[in-house]
């Protein structure tokens, strides 16, 4: 499929009905059974995948439906990692989890996600995954000598299943990485950690640092400066950052270090419920497009809309897509 | 009958004994229908406020849409009791009483209530009050001062505050910024002692924060602001003084989202309009509110001030609604108020809800937050704290992912403590004293990300201060 200049795209999650919310954390309290949860979750992925269709969104995920948070997904599936099932009430509270020896090689089974995702849309599809240096901030490590071969270790298993998803059709995949932004000393080894988890990975590769929005708001602060120039070493092809609550000042690090990443610029402000109009999207991206080339810029929300109610999250979807068509007109004059 | 001894004090227990008796011979003399004990629950409290709005005996009848149902409740203040006239009043409250009332409203959501038109004339005419009172309003608090000014606990805040300040800085995270805020100033001895502790800490160490403090002076009265600028007048170029409404203060201030890093609140939430709920056997009601003065004392004030008993409620309206000067001589309408209030009750009702989705929660608060405080408990009374739930949940937002609220107020911490005793509201001099349900406050901090600590207000024996404090979750 061909996508237009400026391809809009979501960061991963959609907004997280409250009734789902209650439904996951009736799981965890035994009160609902594993089949009845993955209906449940089938049945919120196609109203996420509709959702997105009906906002024109150009290239859709699952809306991360299935997911408690951004860690216990994948935790859960990592193989040898141990979980305590009962470290949690509440569903989007962490597991305490714990590696104690090397992590064997194993699928962690997230193909059959993709092709239930490719299978209820015709849309052009991404699948986003959680990074490895997010990961080893959350899951203990009672094994690897350091923090850094314990992240590499999970880029090596983790690295086969990309190629696993690339071989089930995957095109779009979408790196989280949040946590870069509270640990920015750690930048070095977390591109390496990149490097290694997408070697031979033929596929558009993302990766989205934000400054966290977990419980729908900024977990560190700061500005992107400390990404730069490491990240440029990163075998990626599009760096997805947000802007749209922090302002596009950071924008500027583009026109500074010239390099020759895609960027996914926010301009959906994810952590306020009030609806941005297209022209407000449009004007951002404008902007955007003062410090990068249009071939270079694709148009996304700041981060996952896990926290908005689906009126708003939907309504800033079909901003973003129609801010995006007035810029895209302009642009072809 | 159902009999729940919420609290009793020592020396007490055959008063306690002798409400079952005599509730028992009444109906064996036929003065009580036997058919109202099958689903009478009475409660034995004892409120520790000396002036409240209870009468000794009260009833609350249970009722849905128009509908009365059959629970009906009699709450007992042992306090206020005697055993002389325990029989009579017990059957005197079992009949239909309302002949010898005078309402001033019907009955609505306590949070709707005139007895908060009430209380904010009290806050607006303080300087008359305390003039005709012959007091100051701290000495009218249960300590006789304000824990608010506790010299010790401001320094240590300020120094707690620099050391935030001082750790962000070694991780290169400081703002040039640094926003600081201070809601309900009142006489601004508190922001004038934190702002001289708070240099003097900085200039020990000669860390150049001072300069970068931008201060927010906040309260929804300006004659109060006004005196604030003077007093805070050697750090003015610092402060910025704001006409703020307590319960949201995103409101003004969405440009600073995210940017607070202190935020601090003292005895602002107990005295904001609140709501209660009432678990009955596992059912939610909330509790309805009507004020009212018996006839007799009606009478009294009517007599006394030369307003003509038909004139009554008017007069009350109208002094709520202008204050004290609608009387020709201020100070007549000051002794007006004060006679009012000293005799206004509030009557109760119970009005079931069905389902948590559909009820009137206030903003901030969802039925998650109430089903996770009540948990189990199939008898419970408890404040919704409405006003301090919106105004904590309109004041988070504005906090730097490092920045913390801090609030220093009465509250109750466990949900188990609304079991041991009565909470409010009292009557605090022309104000409402309530506790504020910190419990809930802290539930709906962690469904935001939040935790919610309180310490005890350890600067003063016997206070019955907390303070609230919050840490960011895990991210």
């Amino acid at each position: 499929m061909n996508l237009p200049i400026l391809p809009t795209s979501v960061v991963g999650s959609y907004s997280m009905p409250s009734w789902l919310e209650r439904l996951k954390t009736e799981y965890i309290m035994r009160k609902i059974s594993r089949h009845d949860l993955d209906e449940i979750h089938d049945t919120a992925v196609k109203a996420a995948i509709k959702d997105q269709e009906m906002a024109d969104v150009d290239i859709i995920t699952d809306g991360e439906m299935r997911r408690d948070n951004l860690i216990d997904y994948f935790a859960e599936r990592l193989p040898g990692t141990q979980i305590d099932h009962t470290s949690k009430k509440f569903y989007y509270d962490f597991y305490e989890s714990v590696v104690t020896g090397k992590i064997p090689t194993a699928s962690l089974g997230l193909v059959d996600d993709f092709k239930f995702l490719r299978a209820n849309t015709s849309r052009e599809t991404k699948f986003c995954i959680t990074g490895p240096h997010s990961l080893v901030k959350r899951i203990r490590n009672e094994y690897y000598k350091t923090e850094e071969d314990f992240a590499l270790d999970i880029a090596r298993v983790m690295n086969m299943e990309l190629k696993e998803l690339v071989r089930a059709g995957a095109r779009h995949i979408q790196i989280d990485e949040p946590y870069y932004s509270g640990f920015p000393q750690d930048l070095p080894f977390g591109v390496r950690l990149l490097n290694t988890l997408v070697d031979g990975v033929d596929a558009h590769i993302g990766v989205h640092i934000c400054y966290g929005n977990r419980y729908g708001r900024p977990s560190w602060a700061g500005n992107y400066q400390y990404l730069f120039p490491a990240i440029l070493e990163a075998h990626v092809q599009q760096l997805t950052l947000e802007f749209a609550w922090r302002g596009g000042e950071d924008l500027e690090l583009f026109k500074e270090f010239p390099g020759k990443l895609e960027v996914g610029v926010g301009v959906i402000d994810v952590k306020s419920d009030s609806v941005e109009s297209p022209e407000i999207v449009a004007e951002r991206i404008r902007h955007a497009l003062k410090f990068l080339p249009p071939e270079r810029t694709a148009v996304l929300p700041d981060c996952g809309l896990l926290r908005l109610r689906q009126p708003v999250a939907l309504g800033k979807l079909k901003a973003m897509v129609q801010g995006a068509k007035i810029v895209r007109k302009e642009l072809q004059g | 009958m159902i009999l729940h001894v919420n609290h009793v004090r020592p020396g007490h227990a055959k008063l306690a004994g002798d409400v079952v008796a005599t509730l028992l011979s009444l109906l064996e003399d036929g003065r009580v229908q036997s058919g109202i004990l099958q689903n009478l629950d009475v409660h034995l409290d004892w409120i520790q406020y000396k002036t409240n709005f209870r009468e000794p005996i009260i009833v609350r009848k249970a009722v849905r849409n128009d509908e009365v149902l059959p629970m009906i409740e009699i709450a007992i203040d042992l306090r206020q009791i005697g055993e002389t006239n325990l029989r009579e009043s017990l059957a005197e409250v079992l009949k239909t009483v309302d002949g010898d009332r005078v309402a001033l409203e019907p009955f609505g959501p306590m949070r709707n209530s005139v007895v908060w038109s009430f209380n904010k004339l009290y806050w607006q005419y303080l300087p008359d009050w305390e003039r005709v009172s012959g007091k100051g309003y701290e000495k009218a608090l249960p300590g006789g001062t304000s824990d608010g000014h506790n010299p010790v606990a401001i320094k240590d805040s300020a120094n707690k505050f620099w050391t935030l300040l001082k750790d962000m800085d070694s991780k290169g995270q400081l703002p040039p910024e640094i926003f600081v805020m201070e809601i309900g100033v009142g006489t601004a001895e508190r922001a004038l002692r934190w702002m001289n502790d708070f240099k003097e800490q900085d200039r020990e160490h000669g860390t150049q924060y001072y300069p970068r403090i931008r201060f927010l002076v906040a309260d929804y009265s300006i004659a109060t602001l006004n005196r604030a600028t003077e007093r805070l007048g050697p750090h003015g170029e610092l402060c910025s003084f704001l006409a703020l409404d307590a319960l949201n203060p995103f409101k003004s201030l969405s440009f600073l989202r995210y940017k607070m890093l202190y935020i601090h609140l003292t005895n602002v939430y107990d005295n904001l309009p609140t709501d209660e709920i009432a678990v009955r056997d596992g059912k939610y009601y909330f509790v309805q509110v009507r004020s009212y003065l018996h006839q007799s004392e009606v009478q009294k004030i009517c007599e006394k001030f030369g307003v003509p008993p038909s004139d009554f409620n008017r007069t009350v309206t109208r002094l709520l609604e202008v204050g004290p000067v609608h009387f020709s001589e201020v100070d007549q309408g000051m002794a007006f108020w004060q006679a009012v209030w000293a005799a206004l009750h509030l009557e109760e009702r119970l009005v079931a809800v069905d389902s948590l989705m559909e009820a009137p929660l206030p903003p901030g608060m969802r039925p998650s937050h109430v089903e996770e405080f009540v948990g189990d408990a199939a008898d419970l009374r408890f404040h919704l704290s409405s006003g301090a739930v919106e105004s904590f949940s309109n004041t988070i937002p504005l906090l730097h992912p490092r920045g913390f609220l801090e609030v220093q107020d009465i509250f109750v911490a466990k949900v188990s403590d609304y079991l041991q005793g009565f909470r409010g509201p009292g009557k605090l001099d022309g104000s409402i004293l309530n506790w504020v349900n910190g419990a809930m406050l802290a539930e709906i901090g962690r469904q935001a990300g939040y935790d919610v600590h309180f310490a005890p207000f350890r600067y003063r024996e016997k206070s019955n201060t907390s303070i609230l404090y919050t840490t960011q979750r895990e991210q």
